[in-house]
Parts: C-alpha cells; sequence; structure tokens
C-alpha cells in the first residue's frame, strides 16, 4: 500500500479549515450587524 | 417612523440544526479517520473521497437552489427567494473551494499530477469562477431589484454547467475516474466505506442547510438595516 496518508491529513485539514473559516465569517458578519443596529437604534433616541 | 429593532440578532442565535450539523461532520470526520479502512490501491489517499464526493454534491446542491430561487423570483418578485439563492450562491462557492482544494491533493499521490485540464476538473473551475462572480455582481449592484434580476439571470445561466460537469466523465476522455456508488450495478466498494461516504453526505448536506439558514438570518437584518436607513 502506498505511503501517502499526509495528502489525506492535509485535505481533511484544509476542508475543517474553510468550514471553520466561514463559519467565523458569518459569526463576524451577524456581529458586525448587530453593532450596525445598536448604532442606529441609539441614533434615534 | 421605521422600526430598526429586530428579532434576536443572527450572532447570538444558536441554530439547533447547527448544532446537529456539527455533531453530524464531526462523526463523519471521525468514522472517515478512525473507523474506515483505507483502500489497498490508492491507500490513506483514497480517504479523501469523503471529504471531496460530498462536497462536490453540495456544490451542485447549492447552486441548483440558486438557480431555482433565481428563477422563481423572476415570477414571483419575492425578496425571501433572492436571500435564498444569494446564501446558497455563498455556500456553494465555500463547498466548490473545498473540491477544487481537495481533488488536486487526491490527484498528486493517485495521478501523478495535481491538476489537468481536462473536462471534469476545468469544467468545475469554471463554475467556481461563475459564482464568485455571481457574488462580485451582488456587491456592486446598489438598487435591490435590479441586483436579484441581474444575478438570477446569471445564478441560472451558471447552473447550465452541472450537468455537463456530472457527464463530463462520461463525453470526455477524462482522468477523473468514473462514480463509485451512484453506479447502475451499486457501489464498488465495501459496506464500511459506502456508510462512511453516505455519513459524509447526510452530514454535509446538513452542514450546508446550517450554514444557508445562518446567511439568511443575517440577509434579513442587513436588509432590516437597510430599509431603516432609507426610511428613517
Amino acid at each position: 500500500m502506498p505511503d501517502n496518508a499526509l495528502y489525506y491529513r492535509l485535505a481533511y485539514a484544509a476542508t475543517l479549515l474553510l468550514y471553520l473559516g466561514y463559519a467565523l465569517s458569518l459569526y463576524l458578519r451577524g456581529r458586525a450587524l448587530s453593532r450596525r443596529e445598536q448604532r442606529q437604534r441609539d441614533g434615534r433616541t | 417612523m421605521t422600526d430598526v429593532s429586530l428579532t434576536a440578532p443572527a450572532s447570538r442565535r444558536l441554530d439547533p440544526v447547527a448544532l446537529v450539523a456539527v455533531v453530524a461532520v464531526a462523526l463523519a470526520y471521525g468514522r472517515a479517520i478512525w473507523f474506515t479502512p483505507p483502500e489497498a490501491t490508492q491507500g490513506f489517499a483514497q480517504k479523501i473521497l469523503y471529504v471531496h464526493a460530498p462536497a462536490a454534491w453540495v456544490a451542485f446542491l447549492a447552486f441548483g437552489v440558486t438557480a431555482l430561487s433565481g428563477a422563481f423570483w423572476l415570477f414571483l418578485k419575492d425578496q425571501r427567494l433572492d436571500r435564498l439563492a444569494e446564501s446558497s450562491a455563498e455556500v456553494g462557492v465555500i463547498f466548490t473551494t473545498a473540491v477544487l482544494v481537495t481533488g488536486p491533493l487526491w490527484g498528486k499521490p493517485v495521478w501523478g499530477t495535481w491538476w489537468t485540464w481536462d473536462a471534469r476538473l476545468t469544467l468545475t473551475l469554471f463554475l467556481w469562477f461563475i459564482y464568485v462572480g455571481y457574488l462580485v455582481l451582488r456587491g456592486v449592484i446598489p438598487g435591490r431589484e435590479q441586483r436579484a434580476r441581474y444575478a438570477a439571470v446569471v445564478g441560472i445561466l451558471g447552473a447550465l454547467l452541472i450537468p455537463f460537469i456530472h457527464l463530463s466523465v462520461y463525453l470526455f476522455r477524462t482522468l477523473h475516474p468514473l462514480p463509485v456508488v451512484a453506479r447502475p450495478e451499486g457501489p464498488s466498494m465495501p459496506p464500511v466505506m459506502v456508510k462512511t461516504f453516505f455519513l459524509a453526505f447526510f452530514a454535509f448536506t446538513l452542514l450546508y442547510v446550517a450554514f444557508v439558514r445562518v446567511r439568511i438570518a443575517l440577509a434579513v437584518q442587513r436588509d432590516a438595516l437597510d430599509d431603516a436607513t432609507v426610511g428613517g
């Protein structure tokens, strides 16, 4: 059997990083929107 | 006065679908890594199948949803359809990126090359470019209705590539292998691998649904704030 485990470990790490990175981007965008909402609300009171 | 008060901010919601998706993805990775044997000829590199093929399926599903939502938006002009199309396209680009990253990592040890310009690989790269373009297009058109209309057309046209990509392994001479599970004569893998394969399919499909739900929630919040800015 060929010794190529490095490639599959890299592939799994890359996909995990990609999905975690996207999840983080969603979280950060949500936080930015919440701040914007807060600013808009403060501007009106 | 327009009310800017919204429902719970998307960033603070804990979506139950997301929770189940995270557990399912963790189970899929765990089963693929520790409980699924490597294939005799390809070795451990064959395990890339469990993250590569489901990502490709989800990418097709995501762009299919984008195209359908866009098509329905053209008739119904319902903002929810445009948000679904936008969210699905973005998630589809993430999964297509996963396909384009894991493919070369599988190709190098098995084919001896990171990349070859054959039909399956090249068309998948084109698909990625089209939907990255779709997202860029959405970002540069300020008018909501005009943006939705142009995006719907691009979303529909882009999805026309999907059947060609799927059939490319039959239509063209290509290094990419034929399907090993979705075959009329049944899967050509042992049951332990097939189970891992279907678990990964289920897990990544659930992850797609979770991502899209959160992304739609963000789009709803953004649109409400935009309306409040314009209306106020």
